[in-house]
């Protein structure tokens, strides 16, 4: 075995003739208690085999983002493969991979952090490759090219294909430092390569958690709590067991996970011999539950946020004095309060999970964005080791930050150990709406002090939500300046279980932010965009000495030219201007999730007819994600996440009652249709930067920008979502 | 529980199932056609699309107790070897994310241009907003049957 001085890349032949590559990024967290030198142990990454076919293992998970092509994408550039000779596996969880390669698939960063794994990995085999050919021709190195899984020498025009080196190459020394190839010699990164899945889609060959099929297993399907933790009572299941197909009917407990997060309701499974009976006959189960409803209405919730944000002390932010400009004489205090309410994920594969459990080991199949949080789930009910557990990681149909949690891992694990059987749970549509992970409710009050002179010379925000991540109100979360800040932000119990989805806190925080922005440019009667860019003129100021303070000052230096010339951009392409037209509004909002900065333009008409009382007609977007590794998917991301988005602003929220949720199919939790979706245009801003992330960035500015346009077309300030008729208050002598 | 008897892509199958049991639940747990795509089980998502004698039917919606005589073409038989013009036209425009839903979209669109070969934008979402996809691959949707529409004229 062959390796580099930093253990970093380890090579070795690959049984039966040719070369396997096994990898562990230099300073990622080990992901076994087992393994915990910190390297990785020989886990197989990329294999050249004698016949020049490259297998490339997926560590990500491939929910519909796209890592499944994008990624192999990277490592067959810097290799200098032949794109069809290169195919992909599915890793299981496999602890032999560190955190980066095998950890969370989500927050947008599989291809940021894999950017420089997969092309020094490429590049790596790529040279030693070159050297292999090099010492059969005995010539320089330097002087061969690789092309279309080929070394050519450009002397004698002979070639060496990398089925025939692969062998060979295995036995070479692993370079230190391999040349990466120039922006302008990429063959496939920033081209429209087609998705890996696309064949298998269009026959019905793709495959999903939901069709997995294991030797002798049975069907369940899960009563569960109608109440967040709420416990069973009794059940009678005399006319549920004379289902035909029924095999079993047990209790589930309610579980807590490993990890905090992952909690399972209590509930009564039908086991069955097929799907179809286990859902008939669970409506026949008749089941007492013990629950406590008190203060669990969405009034009270928005009342205890509210309280809370009104008692804070502690502030996050603070520059200047805030509190003592809005004592000063003259000044003028202007406050708005806005709600970004619960929203479910709406997964179009439900929930499920496969499960199968034998005495001393436990296989699971499900779509995860963490095989790691599975595994751990896995090892808390079963007390096996993890060398005794097999993860495997199916692709999903949609996640969306929903596959993060093991829930259904665990109810899957139960009902197998309890039975002895290999076991498939599959959630209903109702239970996927009624036992969501929702995106929380937040509640943002925004104020400003305005001088006489229409200065804004103090913000201040106020941040309350049900979940207790990224505050929104740091530092490098306010890309504009005001002379005096104070921020504050507050955790208040959820009502509903809550989690991440697309975008996650940004989504809820951008809808206030960019909305008072908008507001205040118009009380100050300022364009929206000009007075943006002016308060992001300012100098980015570092505060503090240490490394940390390093890294703000960084990060903030580089999202404000970021957020900067994507207004430049919007402003030199034309594309905001108020609207001129009655009934039609024009709205801006701009938002960055992690270093990715997006910009929506959204053109409204004003329409009694529709379900909203107004329809989307355009959005047109900026974005500077650094470079955008695969355009068409690049694209297909902004407009996946503007028509998520807008969803969650037609016909989002979530109506509770007596700790309830009052939705549970698609006929209650309506999503945007076809006939529904806007015109959309989408600009990259160019760039060579390393890419930072496309999934979700753009989530948060649809909203906002939305609203924005609603104000213009009709004078009315709406500061929440969903927007329904009744809140735009234009169509009174019709409604 | 009952014997049926049933036509899918030209071959006869028989299943003992009960008569209420949907079609989409005898195609994916009884003869492991796993293309037709459980979504919602009340019509209203199409996912599960299937063409009962040529028709666009959602599958979770329609029990095998009336399927006698009719004639079952899923995903699977929309074609021999996957080459249907619409199926072509998704891979030529790459219209799937993450994919779930587009056998439904796929052969809710197969259905439109077998009654209308050159449909308008309306008639398209007219016979499309029936399908959901919560990727949002509406435009590249819209696009394919368009694509799909001129090669089957030409």
């Amino acid at each position: 075995m062959k390796t580099n001085r930093r253990n970093f890349i380890k090579v070795s032949a690959l049984a039966g003739g040719g070369f396997m590559m096994a990898i562990s990024t230099p300073g990622a967290a080990a992901l076994s208690r087992m393994l915990n030198n910190g390297q990785a142990e020989l886990n197989n990454f990329l294999t050249i085999d004698a016949d020049g076919n490259i297998v490339f293992k997926l560590t990500k998970h491939e929910m519909g983002q796209g890592s499944g092509t994008g990624l192999p994408m990277i490592l067959a550039d810097e290799l200098g493969a032949d794109w069809n000779r290169v195919s992909l596996v599915r890793s299981p969880f496999d602890p032999k991979f560190t955190s980066r390669e095998m950890g969370t698939t989500g927050g947008s960063s599989t291809i940021a952090k894999m950017w420089d794994v997969l092309r020094t990995a490429g590049a790596t085999a790529r040279e030693m490759l070159k050297e292999t050919a090099a010492a059969r021709w005995q010539v320089d190195a330097s002087t061969l090219q690789v092309a279309n899984s080929e070394v050519i020498n450009p002397a004698t025009n002979e070639r060496l294909s990398f089925g025939d080196l692969a062998e060979d190459a295995a036995k070479m020394t692993v370079p230190e430092n391999p040349p990466l190839k120039k922006v302008d010699e990429f063959v496939y990164i920033g081209k429209p390569v087609k998705n890996l899945i696309t064949k298998d889609v269009t026959r019905g060959k793709a495959n999903y958690g939901i069709n997995v099929e294991v030797e002798g297993m049975v069907y369940a399907s899960i009563e569960k709590c109608p109440v967040y933790k709420g416990t069973l009572r009794d059940y009678d299941d005399t006319e549920a067991r004379k289902v035909n197909g029924v095999i079993d009917i047990i209790a589930v407990p309610q579980m807590t996970g490993a990890v905090e997060d992952h909690f399972v309701q209590a509930g009564v499974a039908v086991i069955a011999k097929n799907t179809w009976s286990a859902i008939k006959a669970r409506k026949r189960l008749r089941i007492n539950w013990d629950y406590d409803t008190a203060g669990a209405s969405l009034t009270e919730l928005e009342l205890r946020l509210t309280q809370k944000a009104e008692e804070t002390e502690e502030a996050i932010f603070e520059r200047g004095d805030y509190e003592g400009l809005k004592s000063d004489e003259g000044n003028e205090v202007f406050r708005a309060t806005y709600d970004n309410p619960y929203q479910a994920h709406a997964l179009m594969e439900p929930i499920n999970a496969t499960a199968h459990y034998t005495d001393d080991r436990c296989e699971v199949w499900v779509g995860t964005q963490s095989g790691e949080r599975v595994s751990n789930e896995i090892i808390k009910l079963t007390d096996l080791p993890l060398d005794k557990i097999k993860v495997n990681v199916c692709n999903s149909g949609g996640s969306f930050g929903r596959r993060f949690y093991a829930d259904s891992t665990m109810e899957a694990v139960f009902l197998s150990k309890e039975l002895s059987l290999p076991v498939k749970v599959t959630w209903t549509r109702e239970d996927e709406i009624e036992h969501d992970y929702f995106h929380p409710y937040q509640k943002s009050i925004f104020e400003a002090v305005i001088s006489p002179q229409k200065e804004v010379l103090g913000w201040h925000s106020s941040i309350t939500r049900t979940e207790n991540y990224h505050s929104g109100s740091q530092q490098w979360e306010i890309p504009y300046y005001f002379p005096n800040v104070r921020t504050y932000f507050e955790f208040e119990p959820s009502i509903v279980h809550t989690g991440a989805w697309r975008s996650v806190a940004e989504h809820s925080s951008s809808l206030g932010r960019e909305s008072f922005i908008d507001e205040l440019a118009g009380k100050l009667d300022k364009d929206p965009l000009q007075f943006r860019l002016d308060l992001m003129s300012h100098e980015i100021e570092k505060i503090g000495t240490d490394s940390f303070a390093d890294r703000v000052y960084s990060y903030e230096t580089m999202l404000n030219s970021r957020f900067k010339e994507v207004l430049e951009t919007v402003k030199s392409k034309g594309w905001y201007a108020k609207s001129s037209v009655p009934g039609k509004g024009v709205g801006l909002a701009v938002e960055n999730f992690g270093a990715t900065v997006c910009a929506h333009v959204a053109e409204v008409t004003i329409d009694n007819s529709t379900y909203n009382g107004f329809k989307v007609d355009r959005v047109r977007s900026v974005v500077h994600c650094g470079t955008v590794v695969n355009p068409h998917f690049g694209i297909g991301q902004i407009e996946g996440s503007i028509i998520f988005a807008l969803s969650a602003l037609q016909y989002g929220g979530v109506e509770i009652d007596g700790g309830r949720i009052k939705r549970s199919n698609f006929h209650d939790n309506r999503l945007v249709r076809m006939d529904e979706t806007p015109e959309m245009e989408v600009h990259f801003v160019p760039s060579e930067e390393p890419p930072s992330g496309l999934g979700e960035p753009g989530t948060p500015p649809l909203a906002p920008a939305i609203l924005n346009a609603l104000y213009d077309a009709t004078g009315v300030r709406v500061r929440k979502i969903p927007v329904l008729k009744k809140d735009l208050n234009v169509f009174q002598t019709t409604v | 529980m009952a014997s049926f008897q049933l036509l899918v892509n030209g071959q006869n199958h028989s299943v003992d199932v009960d008569p209420d049991t949907p079609l989409l639940w005898v195609l994916r747990d009884e003869l492991k056609l796993h293309g037709t795509k459980y979504g919602c089980g009340i019509a209203q998502c199409g996912a599960c699309t299937v063409h009962i004698d040529g028709l666009p039917i959602r599958a979770c919606c329609f029990p095998i107790g009336k399927l006698a005589g009719k004639n079952v073409t899923t995903i699977e038989g929309l074609s021999e070897s996957g080459d249907h013009p619409v199926q072509l036209a998704w891979q030529e425009i790459d219209v799937p994310q993450c994919g779930y839903c587009q056998t439904g979209q796929i052969m809710t669109a197969a259905a439109l241009l077998d009654r209308n070969p050159s449909p308008s934008e309306e008639d398209i979402n007219r016979a499309m907003k029936g399908n959901l996809c919560r990727c949002g691959t509406y435009p590249r949707i819209k696009k394919a049957i368009n694509e799909a529409a001129k090669t089957r004229i030409s």
